[in-house]
Parts: structure tokens; sequence; C-alpha cells
């Protein structure tokens, strides 16, 4: 059963990211105890609408979980409004399970500060507290961004796009009947829209299918390579790839600008944290059509990484136009570990004077320094270390970033599903004869399903599908 | 009408000041009817309102132009009307034909909001069509042809008989500006050609495709707006005003001679037996008032689309000699041969102009190749094998004012004093043209008399759509209205504008007494039709309202079958809304949730003053946006491509600073 005021409630992972002892997934809105009422059965009792705590069962759709329910019905609560927060041992998956049966009752997730900002709106916290959560919306939309690219990692993006393309395009050629005159667009018969959502509908049962079928993203953070060409980036890939014990290799060659493809290697760091290193294509702006394509490939990794490692060639130090390139990203919060490479071939006061440099325009910039002096071994562990220490120093066995993707896939996951109901509700109200601005209702109900993935698709979107496709106008 | 008396702060309108207008009919609605809105200015001082001769002089005559001066006069406002001719007093200058698809609710609307549009077609129209009737009662749509001569000649008599309103002839050459101690550096009226003045409260401009025009066909060009008429320099006033401009194309077919064209060769299409008033006041017993008449289908051929690609290089869109953007729901005969390269014919309505002329539009073939092309690709059109052009088509283009600019009563925010409505704004067609300029006149003259403004909601109307689509957006082609803009469209039925309007219109004085006597006649039916709907039950215990759900079902059958409905003797109109109510209740009670949801952003203004470029954490294209479109409500920014919901969120954090500072002073 579905909750009918759901889509004013929202809920989220609300612990920190990673496996511990106890996971919370909160949940903030009129709907809370409906949904409470559908998948929490209480040991003892029933749940009463006193504040309070209550130990039982949590279903996940899969099976029972115990769970300790946290309950707060309005107004005492963070957001004002009736609050339950259901603590459930903290595995990632199980947490996961949990936040996927939640939305299943008709709630929806919350996007980054949206219980801060209900909180501020219903007078919970004042100013200065909504003031100093506004630094965490800025940096979750920015990880979500980050997320959100790695999510369709892999040629997801195109199938998933073109899964999107089809249904916009189905929404449209009912809209297009609706304002257009029956000449200009042949009259849309309705067997031909039953035809097509037909289809629809066995791509999105497919496009299910792989979402069910694949893992949850981004567990292990991505190291992404950056600098000028032939700064020595392949080369330092390589030689942590080959002290990770890891077969991938890139192919290094002392021409600037011989890596074009990305590769990766898992890295183990010690005290079970892996990372993904990410080498990338050298940037090298104006040579060629393939080039500017590698750029781009460079650019978008740069933006999904959690922690990017930038490689200056000592001799030459940091050229202008990369500090250029490099601005572009400087608002982001991504950290980032500056890489000296080849040290032992410079002298040290001159690169004693580089560095001080170097560190005065870092302030601005947030870099950390780490020294790499050629490929020597203790550069290397250095470098480790400093990799270790900017992902992992506050003790969590994740980055926010990771965790997003995880909630992020259950959005996706959600998307579909919530795009496959209203399609079918659409299928059959068509089916039905109902009149064709119902049915159209309907189908903009599956377009705005797909906002959860793509972002919105507006009435202009849908304009320009049909004027693409049909020649209007009397 | 309510006439304006001197008062001791110049003069005032004798209708009560602030007088809320959130007297929406329906129950449901009344929440959220409030609006967020508030004039844009302070209203002039009171030496300044005294020294002007009129309250509001309107600058232009056509479907914008008369209605803005008709509703500022309904409100107490005196309105002078310019216009370059008074014989051209509501024009049409392209289409002889009002309403159509998204543009009949349009046209319903202003009717309920007490405009000429609908009783003007009513009374002049020779082709009545409901068009979409079976695809849903939320679409469907009325449109109309008209005799243009007698429509125009309707709109004039209106106007002339209108209390408050007097009509000047003169092209607008400047606009005045002065300094006012209260408001600033204020438009203050108009100087027109020959050094007269004419010096007002407000101006509302409705130049149309008048600025800057220039019209092409072939590799002709002339200055000016519509044929034999001159274009106006006012642009270069509005620049320095500093307002943003745009360019924008449109075009208009040839008119070809009744008497050279090969009817019987053609098939006919006729208008409806029953044919359906636009306006709620017409009664059916006296309408249609003129004799009805067939319009004919023709279509181009293979060979002419071989003439115009033969030539397309002297098509003034395709030699670059064009630079603004033309419609894409409207393109030229070249355009579509073009892009549809696979299509072997495009369909060709041959619409009458006239009951009395002999002029026939040639709907389909809007064009500006040259006219020696024109004449020979219409000749291989069958039916138009000899036929004589009476005028040749031709593309125009002309400056419009980003509608960016303005707010939502339609004043243009950074300069006070001055209303924009119409093409001028960037939109095409007579409907959106009528509704802003109802809007913009409504609003100049509530501005001059201190009430509160009059704006219209989403979910309530299409004009509320239209205007709030206008103030955030960037015309890259001319703004059409489509039923599929407005995500409330099934709360926006043709058939219950009244409904919907009506009771607000009154209650600032837009529509009068007898329009709500009618109203509130109407929906009695409509109340007592449900209660019996739900209460008359089968044998099976079903209520007749439950059978009703079903897609087979009508009110027509249910009335065939039980006396007691029977007895109502509904009238269509109250049939259709009876029947549209109870089938589409679902979906409307899900529509309204929507509604409720959106209420709180909708209603949060965004202040004027509030640095949105300052706000850290904003996404770049987000800023951006909200810097050049400044949104004037959360909602509105919500709706803008590229501000995603945690830039609302930050954003309404913000403005909730904003507020608390002002207004606890610390």
């Amino acid at each position: 059963m579905r909750a009918p005021n759901g889509a004013d409630t929202i809920a989220a992972i609300a612990s920190p990211p990673g496996p511990a002892e106890r996971g919370i997934v909160r949940i903030s809105g009129p709907a809370a105890r409906f949904c409470l009422g559908q998948l929490f059965q209480a040991e003892a009792g029933e749940l009463s609408g006193e504040r309070g705590l209550w130990s039982g069962r949590v279903d996940d759709g899969r099976g029972t979980q115990p769970a300790l329910v946290v309950w707060m019905p309005a107004p005492r609560s963070f957001t004002r409004e009736d609050v339950a927060e259901l603590h459930v041992p903290g595995h990632p998956a199980l947490l996961n399970a949990v936040l996927t049966a939640v939305l299943r009752t008709g709630v929806r997730l919350a996007r980054p500060g949206e219980f801060t900002r209900r909180a501020f709106e219903n007078g919970r916290i004042d100013l200065s507290q909504a003031e100093g959560l506004l630094a965490f919306v800025e940096a979750a939309q920015e990880a979500e961004c980050r997320a959100g690219a790695r999510l369709l990692d892999g040629g997801l993006a195109r199938r998933v796009a073109h899964l999107r393309a089809g249904l916009e395009d189905l929404a449209a050629l009912c809209e297009a009947s609706l304002d257009f005159d029956e000449a200009d667009t042949q009259d849309v018969a309705t067997d031909e829209l039953l035809g097509l959502a037909r289809d629809r509908t066995q791509e999105l049962a497919a496009a299910l299918g792989w979402e069910v079928a694949r893992q949850p993203p981004g567990v292990a953070p991505r190291v992404q390579l950056f600098g000028a060409p032939n700064a020595g980036k392949s080369s330092l890939f390589n030689a942590l790839a080959a002290g990770a014990g890891c077969s991938s290799a890139a192919i290094v060659n002392p021409l600037a600008g011989t890596t074009r493809d990305s590769l990766h290697a898992l890295l183990a760091l010690g005290g079970g944290r892996e990372v993904l290193l990410a080498d990338a294509p050298g940037l090298e702006p104006g040579s060629g059509v393939a080039d500017v394509r590698a750029q781009e490939l460079a650019a978008d990794a740069r933006r999904s990484a959690d922690l990017v490692l930038w490689v200056v060639d000592a001799r030459r130090g940091v050229v202008a136009d990369e500090l250029d390139r490099e601005r572009q990203f400087l608002t982001r919060p991504t950290p980032v570990v500056l890489v000296w490479n080849q040290t032992d071939r410079v002298d040290a006061v001159e690169l004693g004077a580089r560095g001080a440099w170097m560190l005065r325009w870092s302030l601005a910039g947030r870099v950390e320094l780490a020294l790499a002096p050629g490929q020597a071994a203790q550069g290397l562990e250095a470098l480790r270390g400093a990799i270790l220490n900017v992902l992992f120093g506050a003790g969590e066995s994740e980055t926010p970033s990771a965790g997003l993707a995880r909630e992020l896939f259950v959005r996706h996951r959600r998307s579909l599903e919530e795009a496959a109901q209203a399609l079918a509700s659409a299928s059959q109200a068509l089916a039905a004869g109902q009149a064709l601005d119902l049915c159209a209702e309907e189908l903009r109900d599956v377009v705005r399903a797909l906002d959860g993935i793509f972002g919105r698709t507006l009435p202009e979107d849908l304009l320009d599908r049909i004027f693409a496709r049909f020649c209007l106008g009397k | 009408m309510a006439q304006s008396a001197p008062g001791e702060e110049g003069p005032e309108l004798a209708v009560p000041r602030r007088a809320g207008c959130n007297a929406g009919f329906l129950a449901p609605m009344e929440p959220f009817a409030q609006p967020a809105a508030c004039h844009p200015h302070p209203r002039p001082s009171v030496e300044r309102r005294a020294a002007a001769a009129y309250d509001l002089v309107v600058v232009g005559a056509g479907h914008a132009g008369v209605e803005a001066a008709a509703a500022a006069a309904r409100l107490g406002a005196r309105v002078a009307l310019v216009s370059f001719r008074l014989d051209r007093v509501g024009e049409m200058s392209c289409n002889p034909a009002i309403g159509g698809l998204g543009k009949g609710q349009l046209a319903r609307e202003v009717d309920a909001l007490g405009g000429l549009m609908g009783r003007a077609i009513d009374a002049t129209g020779i082709q009545f069509r409901l068009l979409n009737t079976g695809k849903g009662y939320a679409v469907r749509a009325p449109r109309a042809q008209a005799d243009r001569h007698r429509y125009r000649e309707e709109v004039t008599r209106t106007v002339r008989a209108t209390a408050g309103i007097e009509l000047v002839e003169g092209g607008a050459e400047a606009l005045l500006v002065e300094e006012d101690g209260r408001t600033g550096r204020a438009v203050v009226g108009v100087r027109l050609s020959g050094a007269r003045e004419v010096r007002a409260g407000a101006v509302v401009l409705t130049t149309g495709t008048f600025l800057q025009a220039i019209m092409h066909t072939g590799e002709s060009t002339h200055a000016g707006g519509r044929v034999g008429e001159a274009s106006s320099g006012l642009s270069s006033e509005l620049a320095a005003l500093g307002l943003p401009l745009g360019r924008l194309k449109t075009g208009t077919p040839p008119r070809l001679a009744r008497d050279s064209i090969a009817w019987e060769a053609l098939s006919e299409q006729r208008g409806d037996d029953e044919p359906w008033p636009f306006s709620f006041a017409t009664e059916r017993e006296h309408f249609p008032v003129l004799p009805q008449v067939g319009c004919h289908v023709t279509a181009t051929s293979k060979e002419a689309h071989e003439i115009i690609r033969a030539n397309i290089d002297r098509a003034p869109m395709f030699t670059g000699r064009i630079q603004g953007v033309g419609p894409r729901y409207c393109p030229s005969i070249e355009d579509k041969v073009m892009r549809f390269a696979d299509r072997e014919q495009h369909q060709i309505h041959l619409e009458p102009e006239s009951l009395e002329t002999d002029v026939i539009y040639v709907n389909g073939i809007s064009t500006s190749l040259p006219a020696d092309v024109q004449e020979s690709f219409v000749a291989a059109c069958p039916g138009l094998e000899h036929a004589r052009f009476l005028r040749h088509g031709y593309a125009v283009e002309y400056d419009f004012v980003q509608p960016s600019a303005l707010d939502r009563t339609l004043a243009v925010r950074s300069v006070p004093g001055l209303y924009l409505a119409g093409q001028i704004n960037g939109t095409s067609g007579y409907e959106e043209a009528a509704a802003q300029g109802l809007i913009a006149g409504a609003n100049a003259a509530l501005w001059l008399a201190d009430r509160e403004p009059f704006v219209l909601e989403r979910h309530e109307s299409y004009v509320g759509v239209l205007v709030d689509d206008l103030v955030v957006s960037q015309p890259v082609e001319p703004y059409r209205m489509f039923s599929s803009r407005a995500e409330y469209r099934l709360l926006l039925r043709q058939d219950d504008a009244d409904r919907r309007l009506v009771a607000r219109a009154h209650a600032i004085g837009l529509a009068d007494g007898a329009a709500l006597a009618r109203m509130q006649a109407r929906v009695a039916v409509v109340v007592r039709t449900r209660a019996l709907l739900d209460g008359l039950r089968d044998a099976s215990g079903k209520t007749a309202a439950a059978r009703l759900l079903r897609p087979d079902v009508s009110m027509l059958d249910l009335e065939a079958e039980l006396p007691a409905l029977r007895a109502l003797e509904l009238d269509p109109a109250t049939r259709t809304t009876v029947e549209a109510d109870v089938k589409y209740a679902g979906y409307v009670e899900r529509q309204l949730r929507d509604v409720e949801r959106m209420r709180r952003d909708e209603r949060t203004p965004i202040p004027a003053e509030l640095d949105v470029s300052a706000i850290r954490g904003l996404g770049t294209e987000a800023r951006e946006k909200l810097v050049t479109l400044r949104p004037a409500t959360l909602g509105a920014a919500g709706r803008i491509a590229g501000v995603n919901p945690p830039d609302v969120a930050l954003l309404a954090v913000h403005v909730e600073k904003w507020r608390r500072e002002r207004t606890q002073p610390v």
C-alpha cells in the first residue's frame, strides 16, 4: 500500500557511510507513521502516538531484520514534523534494502539539505545553524554530481539515455496529438500509442533487470592522476600499480600525449583500504580531434574523482596554462595532492623555491603537498600515506561520495520502478479508451518519474521533440 | 462603469481600495488564491497624477491595446488609446480567426475576465468549430473564422462606447521620461507625431510587430510592420531605458481573389451544426449572428515543392537576409518543404476573410519568397491554377523586449510607469496578446489607484501560465500557448473558465454583476445536478455518478434513462461541465494536491534587493539564470531549466534570512 500523502514525506540514510555497528534510515513528514505501520512490527505491544523507542523487526521486502524504532511525533523532532528513525545493523547492503522498502511505501528520497531546509523553515533551527549547514549543501551537491557521473559510467549512460528518449517520444507524441491539428500530426492513433507503450514497457523491464543485477557502485574511492603531458603520470601509475601487485599497466612513451585511454587499477593501501587509481590522458590542447575528445574525458574524470593526484614535472614546474586549467576545478571541494615528480633531477635549492611558490598558491586551492622524488621507494610510501590520510583521515572506511553513489543507486532503481508503474497505468488508460488528455496525464507521470535519474524534462523539451518530428502549422 | 471623481489625492476610483482578490469561487482553490505579487514601484506623486490629462495612455489599438484600455476603463481609469490609424482599431493583421488549440482556452478566459474578444467574435464569426472533441474535456478548444472587417468594426464600436476611453490618432515617437521625487526616473506619457504630448500616470506599450520592423518579399525589403503602415522607432527609446531587446520574425501568406479559385474541385469543411459561442454572455438563441460559411481545403503538390526548391536561394530566410527567428509551430512553406523533404504535399485551408469582400486567406503557405515565385508555386496547387493574387505573402522582422524585464503585473521592473503587452513581449497570436493586454491594463490602473495587483496563478488559468512563463523566459521564437505548457491542464478546461475566474474578476471590478449572476446561476445547476447524480442509484446500488465514470457512458445516456435528470433541462454547456467534473474528479484531486505541495514555494517572493549572485553554493548555471531572469518567487525559480532543488533550498534559506534581517532590526 502506498501512502496517500507520500510525496510530502522524505527519507534518507542518516548515518555516516560505511560499515558500522548501527545504521539509521530517517523518515520525516506526514506519512512517516503510515510508513512505519507498513514495515515495522513491534516486539511487544503497538506503537503508540507517544514519543518513544520500540524494538521489533522491519520488513525490507526480502526478509525481516531486527530493528529499533525511534518515534518523534511533531513538533518535537529535528524537522518539527513527524520523524521516525529506523536503527538497523549497519551493513550498507542492508541499509539500502530498508531504504528501498521505505521508498516503496510512497515516500521519496530526500535531496541534499532537505531535512535541514525543513528544520529551518519550521523554525526548529536558527539562522546561524542553517548557515552552518549551507557549506554542507554545497559539498553534497558537488558530491552528488560526482557520484551521479560515476553511476552512469561504462555505457550505462547511453543505454539509459536511449530509454529516456523513447519514453519522452511517447509522451511527446501524445502531447502533439492534443496540441496540434489532426491534419498536421496525421492524428496519432490510440493503437500506435499503445504499441509504443508496449515496446517501452519491455525496455523498462530490461533496464530494471540490469539495475537489479548491478552491484551498488563506488565503494572504492577514485583517485585520479592529473597533470601536463609527459609529467610522468603513467610512470607513477605503473609504479603504484606494480607495488600493489596489479597487472594492468599503461603504455609509457616519452613522446608527450601518449596515454589516450583511461586505465584503472585497484590499489590496496593497507588496513583493508582500497582505492581505484585511474590514469588519464595527458592534457595537451589543440592537437587534433581525437585529442579534443581525450581532453573532455580527462576533464570528466577530474570531476568525478574523490582525490586528485596532480603530477608536476619538477624540472618544469607548473606551466601557466596548466594553472589556468586547474582554476575551473578550484571551487570544487575535491582534495588535491600535489606530486613533484623527477625531483632527483633538480637542484634542491631551485626545487625549494618552486615549492615555496607552490605552497603559497596552494593555500587558496586546498592542495596538500607530498614529495615523490623520482620513483624511489620511500617517495611512493609517502604518497600512499598521503592518499590514506586525505581519504580516510577521519577514520572512516569510505568517502561521502561513495555513500551517496549508493543512495543515488537506490533513487535510480526507484525512478525506473515508478516509471514502469506509471507506464502500466497509462497503457491501461489507453486500452480502456480513456480520454486522451487523461492518458497524457499518466504519460506525464512517466516522464516525471525519470526526473529522478536525469533531472527535469520541461514542456519545452517535449515541444522540441514535437517540432523535430512533425511539420506543423497551417 | 465607475467614473473617476476628483478627490483629495487626485483622481480616485469608485471601487473600494485594497479589495481582496482571493474570492475564488471553488472552495479548494481558495487557500492558494492569494497572490505573492506586489506592484514593483511606489505609485506616482499626487502632483504628477493631477497634472496628467489621463491615468493611462495605451499605445497601439490591436488585440492587446484594446483589452488593456478596456480593462483599465472598467476599473475606473481615464484612458487615452493611441493608434496610427483609427480605422484599424482591432485589426486582424494575419489570420481572420480567433481561438484554436491552447488559444481557444485563453480567449474563453479573457471573456470570463470581462474582455472584449469573446463577444466580438460571437457577433462577427462566420464559422464556429469546437476542436479536439474526441480527445478529452481539458483539451477541447473553440475556434472561429471571423469576418475581419466586421470584427474590427465591432471592436471599434465597443471601444468607442466604453466610458473612460478616448481614441487618439497618431504615431508614438518618444516616451516622456521625467524625474519624480517619489519614484525617481519614470515614464509619464508619450510624444506623438507633430510634437503632441499625451501625459498620463502610466503607459502601456502594445506596439505589436512595429518596432524597427522590416518586411521581406524575396529580395525586396520595406520598412514597416504591416502592409501600408510605417514602423516605429520606439526601440531606441526602450534601449535607452536599459531594456534588453531581441529580434524575431513572423510571416503571412498570400491573399487570393475568390472568383479566381476553382472551388468545385475542392472539398469543403463546414462549421459545427450546433455552434458554441465564445462568450459566456452570448445567448445561444441569438447565435450565430452572421450567416455561416464553409472553408475549403486543398494542398501543395510535388510540382509546387520543386518550384520552391529551385528558388530557395531567393528566400530571405535562406540567404541570411532575415536574422530573426521564426516560429516552429507556424513555419513558412519554404521551411516546411526544406525541412520535411519527404512530404509530397502540405495542406492548405482557403478561408474567406469576409462575407462581403472577395479576399481569401490562404492558410498554410506563409512565405517570403519573391512575388513571381509565389505566383508560380501557387498555380501548381489544385484549384489555384488561375488564382489571382490580391496581396503577396511576406515576412516581418521586428524588435521585441526580453520579457524577463517584466514582473507578473507586466510592469517593467526597472522603470516605473511602463507596462508592455502583446508581441512586443516576444509572443505570437491575438489571444496571447489580448490576455496580456488585459493583465497589463488592469494592473496599471490598480497601481495608480493604490490597489492590490491582479495576478493569476498557473493552476487557475492559462493567462497565469502565459504571464508566469513569459517573465522567466528568453524567447528564441515567438511564444505561443500550448496546453502542454500547463502542468495543471486538467484544472483549466475551457467549459468552466467562468467558474474559475468570474468571481475574482468581479471582486476587483473587471467583470460586472450580470456576469457574476450568470456564473452563479450556472454553478448552482451544476451543484444540483451533481447531488442528483450522487443520489440516483440503479438496481445494483450503483450511483449515476459512478456509472458516469465509465468512458463509454455520457450524461445524455443517463438523461435518456432517468426522468429526474431530464427534468433539469440542462443546456449543453452545463451538461459538459457536469460530465467533465464527474469523469475527471480523481485526476483533479491529484492535481490539487500537487498545487498544494507547490503552494509554499509559489507564495514565497524572492525580494528584488536580494543579491542572488552573492549566494555561495549555487550551481554555476543556476546562479547565471537566477541573476538574468530574476524569478519573482521560489516556485518560479524552480521552473527554470538549470535551477535544481538544492539550489531552491539554498535560495529559500537566504530569502528567509533576508526577510528576518529586515523585519527584526537588530
